[in-house]
């Protein structure tokens, strides 16, 4: 594909993650702290939140597996994963934390249990796109324009 | 996604290895921001990705950052002789948490502005938080609509 299509194409897909709701105004704030010392800081800062919560999901899925369930640790472990997709803008996965916590705080397990499906699901197609995003993005290499395309 | 760094565990002072810069030490050649004074800042969230946007976002904006994990670290680190002219302090932080922290550090007769940051506003935890001695309780994400008017509020006053 010519380059200047490649990035056309990088540029829609980048766009479609804020009108499919996937990503939040968050996620600029981190691609502006990317620079020519940073060049990578965006991708390094993705890869590190999903290396970093995918110990966090783990111990949900763990205790969600116990009888009787301790909403008290579940809205804890829930707490710093919402923390940190907050602060890559992942807004349905926040989305989905900040209902896992209402039913926490309710005492309803299988609410819990059903958002913390959702949620992983979510977790897993930003991941995808991401990962997809930040391949072909390698493959164009730098863009010519001057300024990087504001959500609007 | 990038290959695994061996990056700082959660609870020590990060070396900002990679491109990932957790501050400390680190300064931005072009911040978005300069100010009269120099303007030093203390991150303490024991979420890595949180903290390194915290210190990102700061040091963008012109701001000398150290960041650390632990309410711990944090207050070994003042305990030091480090001095800072604002603290961002994360609530939930393990061991010795937000508030203890800042009970600690207020106790220190350290009298800088401390933001007092969690992933979600309660009442409650705000009530607990400026009773353990922040100025103010901020929601995540931590962004520069909330931090600026801080920062010239030092500034000025310095």
């Amino acid at each position: 594909m010519e380059r200047n299509q490649m990035h056309k194409h990088i540029f829609l897909m980048r766009q479609s993650f804020f009108d499919q709701g996937l990503l939040d105004e968050q996620f600029i704030q981190l691609e502006e702290l990317q620079d020519d010392a940073n060049p990578n800081f965006v991708e390094e800062v993705v890869t590190l939140y999903y290396r970093d919560s995918s110990r966090i999901i783990l111990n949900i899925e763990q205790s969600l597996e116990r009888n009787p369930l301790d909403f008290n640790k579940l809205d804890n472990y829930m707490h710093q994963f919402k923390g940190s997709s907050t602060s890559i803008g992942a807004k349905k996965v926040k989305a989905e934390c900040t209902q896992f916590r209402e039913y926490c705080r309710a005492g309803n397990g299988e609410g819990c249990m059903r958002t913390f499906q959702q949620l992983k699901k979510e977790y897993a197609i930003l991941k995808r796109k991401l990962e997809n995003y930040f391949q072909q993005s390698r493959q164009a290499g730098p863009s010519e324009t001057a300024c990087r395309p504001r959500m609007n | 996604m990038a290959s695994d760094t061996d990056y700082d565990s959660d609870g020590m002072r990060g070396n900002g290895d990679g491109g990932l810069s957790e501050g400390n030490g680190r300064r931005r050649k072009h911040p978005f921001m300069t100010w009269r004074n120099n303007l030093r800042a203390l991150v303490v969230d024991n979420a890595r990705t949180c903290r390194i946007m915290e210190s990102g976002l700061l040091d963008a904006y012109g701001v000398e950052v150290e960041a650390v994990g632990t309410g711990e670290a944090a207050v070994e680190l003042i305990a030091s002789g480090e001095t800072f002219d604002l603290i961002v302090l994360e609530m939930f932080l393990p061991f010795m948490s937000g508030p203890e922290t800042a009970r600690t550090i207020r106790e220190m007769g350290i009298s800088c502005k401390i933001l007092g940051i969690a992933p979600m506003y309660c009442e409650k935890d705000a009530q607990e938080f400026l009773a353990a001695g922040i100025d103010e309780f901020l929601e995540k994400p931590f962004t520069p609509e909330l931090f600026i008017p801080f920062l010239m509020e030092i500034d000025n006053q310095k």
